[in-house]
């Protein structure tokens, strides 16, 4: 899904790949690919993870474990844990 | 003549679908639960044209796909034969994510009808809509509407009866997910087509092999279904052979795409604004550093919402009854039906008053949470607590419930539905009990200051509180560790933007929960009220010991100084009335219960108390009060406090608070553990674990206190 509107303030290093999880507070960058090892798949999908969806990381939870992330103008918590099979990129 | 229809009521979570069926079935609800799982079952009715139309609220689903009960529930429920028509609820502000359950109902090929709510969220974001457009598209009438402000029900309501008038005529489209896939799906329904499935007849093929084709759990558990799983099986793995894509995604893959291009043509963006507000007050209610010190400071002001704010009304209630009391006595013919009256006036209205006087506590209490819920702070605080919350073993939706436990277990059971997680769940129901509800808080209140000076008296509640709470997290670390280890359950939540709550929607949600609790003072309380009465009166003494009668006239008559008389006079009928209780059901069960619990430091009286406190945990004060004979005791009477002064020491004290505190819950709470849990095996478990914990750490506290001469 595109979402052309979206300003781009900032982007995941160009053409590298790296995991939701690591990304900084701020970044916005474009589902690569969401890894099938995952039990969540099905449910990522759902919320709108999918390959190709754009999303910003927004904020980290107090001790550590939650992500809150933007996609789909919703916001979602999302587990550091979870994050760890998406794999985020710049779109080619 | 009126004809009757069934619509059911699909949508996101947050989308304002209670809102719509509030407006649109009024009071006419009823309220209830899916058989076997903890979903909760809402339907009404409404009449359009003379029609009667029954609604059915469907729970709030991302997606059809059967990974969750609530999806489970919804997909049950539309694949029933019976559904006329489904009334999809969309968030308009957010039409891409809220129209993908509409491309997963569209399959259902069912008439539809799309109601755009928030459309004036939509409009302050500057969505556009070319409607005619998206109507031809979904092949259903769109309704724009308000729920918060009730706007565009009107239309809503004639929509809905144009489109019942025509119901065969609709136009919902078979949506195409590519030329490769569909071939795929043919394949399966023709498959499925073959079986002549009756059951299912009213739902076309293309469905069923759409969900086989996504391995949807719900569709292949379909017994009759199960001959075209190889068929399905054996495309899913043709379609990642050439697409190598994952089998649990293509279909939302597809969606999305399809979505996209539909938006792309309909939907325009007049004016960048996105929810600028709300992600402003994010920015610090969620922060790192400050979200935990806002969070700690808002459930603060809960508590003193609840306890400071609530207490003028409590008074009034008590005086009430107290009233009450006194005019059903005055009024009572005198020498008719002593035993009756007594049982009216201080079994029923004494019982039940003592319940209801926490009221006040318990609509306040579900008001702020009313308030917090409604306004989207209750999932920023489970963001914010799920880091600490984790430490344990839970996750920070088992925050939330916890906390209400502090004002009554039972609704805070209930309120663990929130969490998704099957084994999270249990966990915060199995601990909830020892969080110190209101009602365990007259106990406190009469021991402490029985025993402890006023400078300690604080700190000694809070203590209380805080042991349950440390006792409670250490149990979860356990449970979790041990009987309910993690089931890694993937962590998804929606922070809804916030919103400013409508009275009526608060009003609503507080009078839903606290009617539990009017119901429980009206059922529970009031049969316990009745036995315990029986159990402390029956059966009478005859004969005494002393001839009490004659030794007080002798008194009346020997002693000259008036109040020397009286106090003897006292005593003297104290003493009958032990002997006189000795002799009922509860002294008797008491005594011979005692040695059990004397290793805990409790006497009978105490043990029958505790007794009592299985029906509601304050029945243990007002059993203390009628054991040691001071007539109508709460935990205000000065008299109670001395003889509990006299009779037993600081240790015992704590150790009868520590026991209340963690011993067997209330019955209401043990039958919504029962309910919530759908298991007697769970309950009993619980029941009798918290017994042995309660137990064996007012034992330990009892004999190292006793040892060690502290308190004694």
């Amino acid at each position: 899904m595109k979402n052309s509107k979206q300003t781009e303030v900032k982007l995941a290093d160009a053409g590298k790949e790296r995991l939701l999880s690591d990304l900084p507070v701020g970044t916005i960058a474009t589902i690569r690919k969401v890894l099938p090892n995952s039990r969540g798949g099905k449910k990522f999908a759902d919320v709108g993870l999918v390959p190709g969806t754009k999303l910003m990381v927004e904020g980290k939870a107090p001790f550590g474990g939650l992500l809150r992330v933007k996609i789909m103008e919703t916001s979602i918590a999302i587990h550091r844990d979870d994050a760890k099979s998406i794999v985020v990129g710049k779109e080619k | 003549m009126g004809r009757r229809f069934k619509i059911a009521l699909a949508g996101n979570p947050n989308c304002g679908k209670t809102t719509i069926f509030n407006a649109l079935t009024g009071a006419r609800q009823h309220v209830g639960n899916y058989p076997g799982v903890t979903v909760e079952s809402k339907s009404g009715t409404f009449f359009v044209d003379g029609n009667e139309i029954e609604l059915l609220d469907l729970p709030g689903v991302y997606s059809l796909s059967s990974s969750s009960p609530e999806e489970e529930v919804a997909f049950r429920e539309l694949t029933r034969s019976g559904v006329d028509m489904i009334l999809n609820v969309i968030d308009s502000s957010i039409p891409r994510r809220s129209l993908y359950l509409t491309t997963q109902l569209a399959e259902l090929h069912i008439p539809m009808l799309l109601v755009f709510n928030m459309s004036d969220d939509a409009r302050k974001r500057g969505l556009k809509f070319d409607t005619e457009k998206l109507e031809r598209y979904f092949g259903s009438p769109i309704a724009r509407t308000v729920g918060r402000t009730s706007d565009g029900i009107v239309e809503l309501r004639s929509k809905i009866a144009k489109l019942l008038e025509n119901l065969d005529g609709h136009g919902v489209p078979m949506l195409t997910y590519g030329a490769d896939v569909d071939e795929s799906i043919a394949a399966v329904a023709e498959k499925i087509d073959s079986l002549g499935i009756k059951k299912y007849s009213h739902i076309p093929s293309r469905f069923f092999a759409i969900k086989l084709l996504e391995r949807d759990s719900c569709a292949m558990r379909i017994p009759e279904l199960s001959p075209a799983i190889p068929e399905a099986e054996s495309q899913i793995k043709h379609l990642s052979d050439i697409h190598a894509i994952d089998a649990d995604s293509f279909m939302a893959d597809r969606r999305y795409a399809m979505l996209s291009g539909a938006c792309r043509d309909s939907i325009s963006m007049t004016h960048e604004k996105r929810r600028e507000i709300s992600d402003k007050i994010d920015s610090v209610m969620t922060n790192k550093l400050l979200g935990l010190p806002i969070f700690l400071a808002i459930i603060y002001a809960t508590f003193w919402f609840t306890f400071t704010c609530a207490q003028p009304f409590m008074d009034w209630i008590e005086e009430g009854f107290a009233w009450l009391s006194d005019f059903v006595k005055g009024a009572w013919p005198a020498e008719s039906l002593p035993y009756l009256k007594t049982l009216v006036t201080d079994g029923v209205i004494g019982g039940v008053g003592g319940v209801l006087v926490f009221l006040p506590n318990i609509l306040f209490l579900f008001l702020a949470i009313a308030v917090l819920e409604d306004s989207g702070y209750m999932s920023r605080a489970a963001f914010v607590m799920d880091g600490v919350m984790r430490k344990v073993g839970l996750q920070g939706r088992s925050f939330v419930p916890l906390i209400l436990g502090f004002g009554c277990n039972v609704p805070a059971i209930m309120a663990t539905r929130c969490i998704e997680s099957e084994k999270d769940r249990k966990a915060t129901i199995m601990i909830l009990p020892l969080m110190s509800c209101s009602a365990r808080l007259p106990i406190y209140a009469l021991i402490i200051p029985a025993f402890f000076a006023a400078k300690y008296q604080a700190m000694m509640m809070w203590v209380m509180y805080l042991i349950g709470v440390v006792v409670a997290l250490a149990a979860a670390r356990i449970l979790k560790g041990t009987i309910f280890k993690g089931d890694g359950e993937v962590y998804l939540m929606e922070l809804p933007p916030y919103r400013l709550p409508t009275l009526k929607s608060l009003l609503l949600h507080m009078w839903d929960r606290s009617k539990l609790y009017l119901h429980k003072a009206g059922t529970i309380i009031l049969a316990t009220s009745i036995i315990l009465f029986l159990a402390n009166t029956l059966p009478e003494k005859a004969s005494f010991s002393k001839d009490y009668s004659a030794l007080i006239s002798e008194v009346e008559k020997s002693e000259p100084d008036k109040e020397k008389a009286e106090e003897r006079i006292a005593a003297l009928e104290n003493e009958k009335n032990a002997e006189i209780l000795e002799y009922t059901v509860s002294g008797r069960v008491g005594k011979f219960l005692e040695p059990v619990f004397k290793p805990i430091g409790f006497d009978w009286k105490l043990t029958t108390a505790s007794i009592g406190s299985l029906a509601a945990k304050e029945v243990f004060v007002s059993q203390l009060g009628i054991l040691y004979a001071e007539g109508e005791a709460d935990e205000e009477s000065v008299p109670l406090r001395q003889k509990l002064a006299e009779n037993y020491t600081p240790l015992q004290g704590f150790c009868i608070m520590l026991f209340c505190l963690m011993s067997v819950p209330c019955f209401a709470t043990l039958a919504v553990i029962k309910r919530e849990l759908n298991s007697w095996k769970w309950m009993l478990a619980e029941a009798a674990g918290l017994f042995f914990l309660a137990y064996s750490l007012t034992f330990l506290a009892y004999q190292v206190g006793s040892l060690l001469n502290i308190g004694v």
